[in-house]
């Protein structure tokens, strides 16, 4: 295990939304070259989790800590000026927008003329168009294109182009491979182990036990808004995660009360 | 007991609490100008009328729609009621603007529902296209009951007075009774609500949201007419601005009233009660000697103030919005 | 192929639909009005009044853009007018014009902070404005209106905020002119502009990105008002007097020449062009109608059937763009 500070720290993390508890008493560490898969049934807090990550959600109660300083506030552009990159499933293209401004919203280039600051089109072009085209998109699809006309996949690949485009120090990833064909999914696989070894924290979120086990370094459990278990993919058999997961937690309790 | 009900439910609190408010803050500052026979009686009879088109805006609202129309609407069934009098008769002319109404609604909803357009923009193409023909119709002149129309009973039971008070009142209880039923005790109530809250799964339990939706555009519009020709059934005099900017008091009464834009939640006496509200403002504002067009700057602010108390009241009942 | 070429053209540019509408509704005015519509005088009356709809019409559309909506405009625009008039006579008209666009940022600014504050619909927010401001305006007149005396309106500066004619076109044109080139640079080539569509088009996303979405739209509400109570000052100027009634049922033909144009009420998809040639279309036919001595009473019968068919023909046509 990785002795040095953690990259992200979460400690004690409460989230409510109305009358509903959807993060209770969180607490888990993320080192930096580190690929944790985030596992969990829907609705277990997983993508709530990360959203208080990305800058999304703002805790109920609970600290942050991003490189052993403390986050006092949540806003995607501080987590994205941090670098942290978030790959989602819903969120992340706005439909209306060529794939060449939406490769760049919110932190566009621009070139000053005259004075002003205007986009730097040939950038933008040139930059999304080299990235998103080693991801698989067809040839006949032209950076300019609106994103409405993307499938599923596509649009995956234009989110994880840019992630990986810029330089981050951490990616997270939000059930990446839904919507992808098996050979897209290797591929997606293949990047986020890629990114890890280049040393950046990957937080690999998924239902699919078996997918994230062959994957991940390390396995962190989420049921009904708890974390009931983080275990070491060395110590731990996919199997026997798979049974943690069926139970609920239970099991967890029992071994900790032995 | 439809009180209580439709109470119990929430979005009318804040339309109570306002009226109960503003009857005492006009008591308190004005208790001579405001509590007179000639007040209440106007207060009353035009919160009436604003309460039925409010009510059928609030059903529209309530879909998840909106009805940028029914001032107009009810313009021109007014001025159909009295230009189609002479050759209908009283009661033929009833029939026939109501019809039209229903008609602008059904036309309204169809090009809403099949044209997959928003309702803004088709109800504001109505308000033009509806205007236009008030005054392409009437080419601008003033038309009024002939004497044996105006006492003919059935203008004597709409527009006239009973139990000393004005026939609007009753009409516009005996409708809140009859709508709130519907909205409440039947199942185009609960496909309604439902097709307002969430269109997809009212239409994945196979609910005809379409149909729901086009019958509440008919009704919403009916109520206007409606309201249109117990306005000149009590005042025989057509004008073409009859109506004009109704639609912006319907709506303000609608929400002030607690009907959430966002869809499925609202209240039928809400709605009535923000009517109330209103149509006192303008009342009291006259009676302090204040000019009336400051009127409509306070039902702005009192728009605004009801809107945002509205929806923090559904936010901490821990409505989604 | 060069059917797959004019979808693609559609597509990109929602403004095409609009532009062939003018195209065809200049012609058919040209050839049956004899002459009584298409002369320099009517041209110029045209244009004068496409410049003041159209600068309100281009601040509406950039709401839109955002996925809210202004329907305060018209108020705005009295109060831009009448705050004008009142100082232009009074101290000086750049003055005078520079104050009331004051009052409409403030204004704009009044609405984008509620509405993005308290996360309110802004067809309600703004509906309670229009009402707020239209009752002020007249509460404010008196029932009266100001009037700038005749020979006060020969200045240099009242001159060019709209008060006389440059080659034959009402100097409010060039205005238009000017704020359709800004805008347009600003909404295509900047990444304000990138980030108003994209909270328009899907706010959530836009979010995730870091854009700073309230900010953005609290931006296009006052660019909105600053223009409709810039239009306003050109009206004043042009007419010379203003009451508390100037600007009524504006808002609603702005919003009509937006959905003309092509813009999409939903957000996201807007087009600035498109915006003014709606404003265009809609005040040729009005003066259509005078010249040709139809009742004008039958212009807002049309315009009411014009919106609906425009939106209905505007989506028409996407969804053929959109089909492979």
């Amino acid at each position: 295990m990785n002795k040095q500070t953690p990259l992200i720290q979460i400690k004690n993390l409460d989230l409510h939304f109305g009358a509903f508890h959807a993060l209770k008493n969180v607490s888990v560490d993320f080192h930096a070259g580190e690929l944790v898969g985030l596992v969990g049934d829907n609705g277990a807090g997983k993508t709530t989790l990360i959203r208080v990550l990305c800058g999304i959600h703002t805790p109920s109660a609970g600290e942050v800590y991003f490189d052993g300083t403390r986050v006092k506030t949540f806003h995607p552009k501080l987590a994205i000026d941090q670098g942290i990159e978030t790959i989602q499933q819903s969120v992340g293209l706005c439909d209306n927008l060529s794939i060449a401004r939406n490769f760049y919203l919110g932190r566009e280039p621009v070139k000053r003329f005259c004075g002003l600051p205007l986009l730097d089109f040939a950038k933008m072009r040139e930059m999304s168009g080299r990235v998103i085209r080693q991801f698989g998109l067809r040839e006949n699809v032209s950076v300019d294109d609106e994103v409405e006309r993307l499938s599923g996949g596509e649009r995956q690949s234009v989110k994880i182009g840019r992630a990986v485009e810029f330089k981050n120090r951490v990616v997270i990833m939000d059930e990446p491979t839904n919507h992808l064909s098996v050979r897209e999914r290797e591929h997606v696989n293949e990047l986020a182990l890629q990114l890890r070894d280049q040393g950046l924290l990957v937080i690999y979120i998924t239902h699919d036990i078996f997918q994230v086990h062959r994957l991940a370094d390390r396995i962190v459990i989420m049921e009904n808004g708890e974390k009931i278990e983080d275990a070491s993919t060395e110590t731990m058999s996919a199997e026997a995660l798979e049974e943690v997961i069926r139970q609920g937690g239970r099991i967890v309790e029992k071994r900790d009360a032995v | 007991m439809f009180f209580p009900t439709s109470l119990s439910r929430g979005a009318g609190f804040g339309a109570v609490v306002g009226v109960a408010l503003m009857l005492s803050v006009f008591t308190v500052i004005d208790f001579d100008g405001w509590w007179t026979v000639q007040t209440v009686t106007n207060v009353l009879h035009f919160a009436s009328i604003l309460g039925l088109i409010a009510m059928g805006q609030a059903l529209v609202i309530m879909s998840k729609e909106i009805d940028l129309s029914v001032g107009s609407v009810y313009g021109l069934a007014g001025i159909a009621f009295i230009t189609l009098q002479p050759g209908l008769g009283v009661p033929g002319a009833i029939v026939a603007a109501l019809l039209i109404s229903a008609l602008i609604g059904f036309l309204q909803a169809m090009a809403v529902l099949k044209g997959a357009l928003p309702s803004m923009i088709v109800t504001l193409g109505g308000l033009f296209t509806v205007r236009g023909i008030i005054y392409v119709w009437t080419g601008g002149s003033v038309r009024a009951f002939p004497e044996e129309a105006r006492s003919h009973w059935i203008t004597r039971m709409l527009g006239g007075e009973f139990l000393g008070l004005e026939a609007s009142l009753f009409w516009l209880l005996v409708l809140l009774a009859i709508l709130s039923v519907l909205l409440w005790r039947t199942k185009f109530g609960n496909h309604l609500l439902a097709a307002g809250g969430d269109l997809d799964s009212a239409k994945s339990q196979g609910v005809q949201t379409d149909r729901t939706k086009t019958i509440a555009f008919v009704i919403c519009s009916l109520l206007a007419g409606f309201a249109g020709i117990v306005t000149l059934a009590d005042r025989p005099q057509t004008h073409v601005t009859l109506g004009e900017l109704l639609e912006l008091e319907a709506i303000a009464a609608a929400v002030i009233g607690g009907c959430l834009l966002s869809g499925g939640r609202g209240s039928l006496l809400g709605a009535v009660l923000g009517a109330l509200i209103v149509v006192s403002f303008r009342y009291e504002l006259i009676a302090l000697g204040a000019p009336s067009s400051w009127f409509m700057t306070f039902v702005g602010i009192v728009l605004i103030i009801a809107v945002i108390f509205n929806q923090k009241l559904a936010r901490a009942a821990g409505h989604s919005l | 192929m060069l059917k797959s070429e004019i979808k693609r053209l559609v597509r990109r540019h929602t403004e095409i639909g609009i532009l062939v509408i003018s195209l065809c509704l200049v012609l058919l005015f040209t050839l049956t009005s004899e002459g009584r519509w298409a002369n320099a005088y009517n041209i110029g009356t045209i244009l004068q009044v496409t410049a003041t709809l159209g600068l309100m019409t281009l601040g509406v559309a950039l709401v839109i853009g955002t996925g809210e909506i202004d329907i305060s405009v018209g108020s705005t625009f009295g109060i831009g007018a009448l705050i004008y008039l009142w100082f232009a006579v009074r101290i000086d008209p750049v003055f005078a014009a520079l104050l009331a666009i004051g009052a409409g940022a403030l204004i704009g600014a009044f609405n984008g902070i509620l509405v993005t504050r308290t996360k309110t619909p802004s067809l309600i927010i703004t509906l309670g404005s229009l009402m707020i401001f239209r009752g002020l305006a007249i509460a404010l007149t008196d029932g009266f209106s100001f009037s700038v005396p005749y020979k006060e309106r020969d200045g240099f500066s009242y001159s060019v905020l709209g008060g006389t004619e440059f080659l034959g076109i009402n100097t409010g044109f060039y205005w238009l002119v000017a704020g359709l080139a800004v805008l347009l640079i600003a909404l295509k080539m900047t990444p304000w502009g990138n980030r108003l569509l994209a909270v328009g088009g899907s706010a959530a996303s836009a979010h995730s990105r870091g854009v700073r979405v309230e900010r953005i739209k609290l931006s296009a509400f006052i660019v909105c008002g600053v223009l409709a109570a810039f239009a306003g000052t050109l009206e004043a100027s042009k007419l010379g007097f203003a009451d508390g009634s100037m600007g009524r049922l504006m808002e609603l033909q702005a919003i009509a020449a937006c959905v003309l144009g092509g813009c999409v009420l939903a957000g996201g998809r807007i087009s600035l062009p498109g915006a003014v040639l709606g404003a265009f279309v809609l005040s040729s036919v009005q003066s259509y109608l005078v010249v040709t001595g139809v009742r004008p009473q039958w212009f807002i019968f049309l315009l009411g059937l014009i919106v609906v068919f425009a939106a209905l023909g505007d989506r028409t046509l996407r969804r053929w763009s959109l089909k492979n």
